[in-house]
């Protein structure tokens, strides 16, 4: 069981490095986007007994972050006629070393904490550390909107990956509301992407600064 | 008619100038001094009775109730403001009018009478949130005044150090009452001695009125002010405007407990203020400016008189303690009317000659004659020579500190020390207006604009005759005067209120009336010797050479050259000379400037710091996203860290 869910884990840190090496912005959704069903369904695995509910958990993470955003933000994409380039503020190959950094130090960091023995011998703990400084990466190593979107997105999904930590006691509606609220943010965006390009002719978030004051 | 009834009026008269200032400048004219004359006859009512005034209506401003109050401290203050109110409005119907500044008049007029109604409400509330919302209009009012010629850049600047100083002094004050507030659990305002626990709020009052009323070093703001502002607002400025704070430091010291060191202080900076007032005032060649530092200079006379009395307070009212304070609080009286009077005088000479610097003037006795002789008067008073009003205060302030030292209290030393200071003080002053009067109105005239010029009219001239009028009543006859300082010294210490009239002051009453009789007389003589004998005018004495220029005048700068000397070490001045050098020199000049030291040698490079500081701070909000990231990111870190280190422990 945890043989399956390390490998799944270990995939999703994969798609982090993936998310951080591309040089297009469609294949960094993509790989957003297989990260998020990916984690879609470790519930499933971490579950010994089948449960309606955690069933509606897994269709609905997997319908929402392997369809419903990337679809929006494909058609964010094409509303505001962005060029496909990715541009980054940190290279591709730092970056990507940076990512490698990050798993590293997670890793060493996961064996630090006092766990608890099930969750000890998995590979949760330092998978979701290492989404989330991956996400962080992307955030702030990236100019475009939308790859600061997907940025956003990779840090969430390590977010969920410590949350599966507490699956048995967090209450279906928490899982609902963060699912939906992830929803509205990049619907927002997503508009606001569109309004920033009319305004600005372009996306680049550096030409926010004069905005500042 | 009740004094509540007057200040109503007063109240009513100069918001109907507020409203009549752009449209009609008679009616403006008319309701404000009306309202003048009613506070005028509310503060003497008030002083005669010695009955105060209370009104409590169930009326809220902010969240608090209204109360105003007309004590005798109050009144005192009052009669002050509506002697300098009504001047000054006179004067300025003819100095500001709209033919002359067409933009800047009418607006000046509604703020004048925002300043005057504010300063009046400062003075009669009774509860601090009230006292802090006039405290802070009145200030704003006045930056609007000394602003009044705004296309000139040294005005804007000067009103805008003026704005800052006095919201520096304004946090100061909404700490002082916040604090004040929450430790006494109201915004109400009356006696609390037996609160010994309010004792270090003294400390922030002292900084915050300190500011207001320009105690060295404090007093950064006063003179670019004073000089830039129109020539009645700088009298309302220096003869009102300052004395609000020394009005907040006597009204709190009365009402509040304070620490055991206060008075010392008090003291101590009423003697720094006084003499490099005074010696400030040497180094300047600005009319006005120079007056400005006078302002500093009797702003220490008053401190001493308050700082010895708050000490004799400390030690079980001594009656020397009286004496200071009556002077002081005299002296308050005598300096608004004196230094009012010799504003105006510079602002007439202003209006004849457009120029405040005295090495372009000269010879201004006669063309100017009214101007000149009141100025005189006004000089006579601020240097503190007999018979007039400025000799009184200084007088009874100097009997506080000979009964302290032969009362071999614990203040003898300090007053021996603070008697010194004072007389250094009166000679320097005396020496600074003989500078003044000598330049500017005698001699011959040094540049073109001060030889075509003419005397002012009756609206200019009147207010100057009363406020000289009113300097040489106070001078001859300082007895009358006496019950308004009995009752302004009982209401700022209850166990004062029996005091009996000092014999020193009847005496020194008579003195002044045989001393003027004798300058009458011998007047009188001089005049009829000159009928007699007729007038021959003939050239200077020349030394033998025969074509003397004007410009071979003795300078403002010469003339006080020696006595700034000794002050080179606080003053500053900036010298650049060219002297002559060889047998037939060609070429020579010499140019002295006295900054402001205190401004341009603390504070600027203060203020210049903290700027560099913030700008290099201010980079790091730069308005790039992903950096904001980081910096989220770091705080994460350092927090983790944090965490984990505190988790150890």
């Amino acid at each position: 069981m945890s043989g399956t869910m390390n490998l799944l884990i270990g995939l999703a840190m994969g798609f982090s490095l993936l998310a951080l090496a591309s040089s297009r912005l469609p294949s960094v959704i993509r790989a957003a986007a297989f990260q998020g069903m990916i984690l879609g369904t470790l519930p499933l695995l971490l579950e010994e007994k089948f449960h309606w509910l955690v069933v509606a958990v897994a269709i609905g993470t997997i319908t929402v972050k392997g369809f419903i955003i990337p679809n929006l933000l494909r058609r964010a994409l094409r509303a505001a006629n962005i060029d496909r380039e990715v541009e980054p503020l940190i290279g591709f190959v730092p970056s990507l070393l940076l990512g490698a950094a990050a798993i590293i130090g997670a890793a060493a960091l996961g064996s630090e904490l006092p766990l608890r023995p099930e969750h000890a011998k998995t590979l949760l703990v330092p998978g979701s550390f290492a989404t989330v400084v991956c996400g962080f990466i992307l955030l702030m190593a990236r100019t475009k909107a939308i790859s600061q979107v997907c940025g956003y997105l990779i840090l969430e999904n390590g977010i969920y990956l410590f949350g599966l930590l507490l699956i048995n006691t967090t209450p279906l509606l928490v899982e609902a509301g963060i699912l939906l609220d992830l929803t509205v943010a990049v619907f927002v965006i997503g508009i606001i992407v569109d309004r920033i390009q009319r305004e600005f002719d372009t996306l680049d978030t550096r030409k926010l600064t004069s905005l500042r004051e | 008619m009740t004094p509540g009834w007057l200040l109503l009026i007063a109240g009513v008269g100069l918001v109907a100038g507020i409203f009549s200032a752009f449209k009609s400048p008679r009616v403006w004219l008319a309701a404000t001094l009306a309202g003048a004359v009613a506070v005028f006859v509310a503060a003497v009512c008030m002083l005669a009775s010695g009955v105060p005034w209370n009104w409590q209506p169930d009326f809220v401003i902010g969240g608090e109730k209204l109360h105003l109050q007309l004590d005798g401290i109050s009144a005192f203050f009052l009669i002050l403001l509506s002697v300098l109110g009504g001047a000054g409005t006179l004067y300025s119907s003819e100095y500001w009018t709209d033919k002359n500044h067409p933009a800047s008049a009418p607006a000046g007029r509604a703020w004048w009478n925002g300043l005057l109604l504010n300063m009046g409400l400062v003075l009669v509330c009774a509860n601090g949130l009230h006292f802090l919302i006039a405290w802070e209009i009145f200030t704003v009012c006045a930056y609007f005044l000394i602003t009044r010629e705004r296309q000139r850049p040294t005005a804007r600047a000067a009103g805008w150090l003026y704005l800052a100083a006095s919201h520096v002094a304004m946090i100061f004050l909404f700490a002082f009452f916040a604090l004040l507030a929450a430790r006494a659990g109201s915004w109400e305002l009356g006696p609390m001695r037996e609160h010994s626990e309010l004792a270090p709020l003294f400390w922030l009052a002292l900084v915050g009125f300190g500011i207001k009323a320009g105690i060295f070093p404090l007093h950064i703001w006063l003179p670019s002010a004073h000089a830039n502002a129109p020539s009645h607002v700088s009298a309302i400025l220096s003869g009102m405007a300052i004395k609000m704070g020394i009005y907040g430091l006597v009204r709190f010291t009365g009402w509040l407990p304070t620490p055991d060191s206060a008075g010392w202080v008090v003291a101590a900076l009423g003697v720094i203020s006084a003499v490099l007032g005074v010696a400030f005032a040497l180094g300047q060649h600005d009319l006005k400016r120079l007056l400005a530092y006078h302002s500093v200079e009797n702003i220490g006379i008053i401190l001493i008189g308050l700082g010895f009395a708050m000490i004799a307070a400390a030690h079980g009212n001594a009656a020397w303690g009286q004496l200071a304070l009556a002077g002081a609080l005299l002296h308050v009286w005598n300096h608004g009317l004196f230094k009012a009077l010799l504003f105006l005088g510079a602002g007439s000479v202003l209006h004849a000659t457009g120029t405040r610097e005295m090495s372009r003037l000269g010879g201004l006795w006669r063309a100017l004659p009214w101007t000149a002789s009141l100025f005189a008067l006004g000089a006579t008073a601020i240097a503190g020579l007999p018979p007039l009003n400025g000799f009184v205060s200084e007088w009874l302030v100097y009997l506080g500190l000979f009964d302290a030292i032969s009362a071999h209290g614990p203040a003898a030393f300090a007053a021996i020390f603070a008697a010194i200071a004072l007389g250094l003080t009166g000679a320097l002053a005396l020496a600074c207006f003989v500078k003044v009067c000598g330049v500017v109105f005698l001699g011959l005239p040094r540049s073109e604009i001060a030889e075509h010029v003419h005397e002012c009219g009756w609206r200019m001239r009147l207010p100057m005759l009363v406020l000289g009028a009113a300097c040489v009543t106070i001078g001859l006859a300082p007895i009358l005067f006496w019950p308004a300082l009995a009752t302004a010294s009982a209401a700022w210490q209850p166990e004062l209120a029996n005091v009996t009239l000092p014999a020193p002051l009847v005496t020194l009453g008579a003195f002044h009336l045989a001393l003027a009789a004798l300058v009458i007389l011998a007047g009188i003589f001089l005049w009829r010797r000159v009928q007699h004998n007729g007038v021959s005018r003939t050239g200077t004495w020349d030394c033998g050479y025969a074509a003397p220029t004007a410009r071979m005048q003795y300078t403002a700068g010469s003339f006080a050259g020696i006595i700034t000397g000794w002050f080179d070490w606080i003053l500053r001045p900036q010298r650049h000379a060219h002297l002559p050098k060889k047998l037939f020199p060609a070429q020579a000049d010499f140019e002295e400037h006295t900054p402001e030291t205190v401004l341009e040698n603390v504070v600027e490079p203060t203020a210049s710091l903290v700027m560099r500081v913030s700008t290099t701070v201010r980079q790091l909000q730069h308005g790039r996203v992903q950096s904001y990231i980081f910096y989220l990111l770091l705080g994460l870190v350092a927090l983790a860290i944090l965490a984990v280190m505190g988790g150890t422990k």
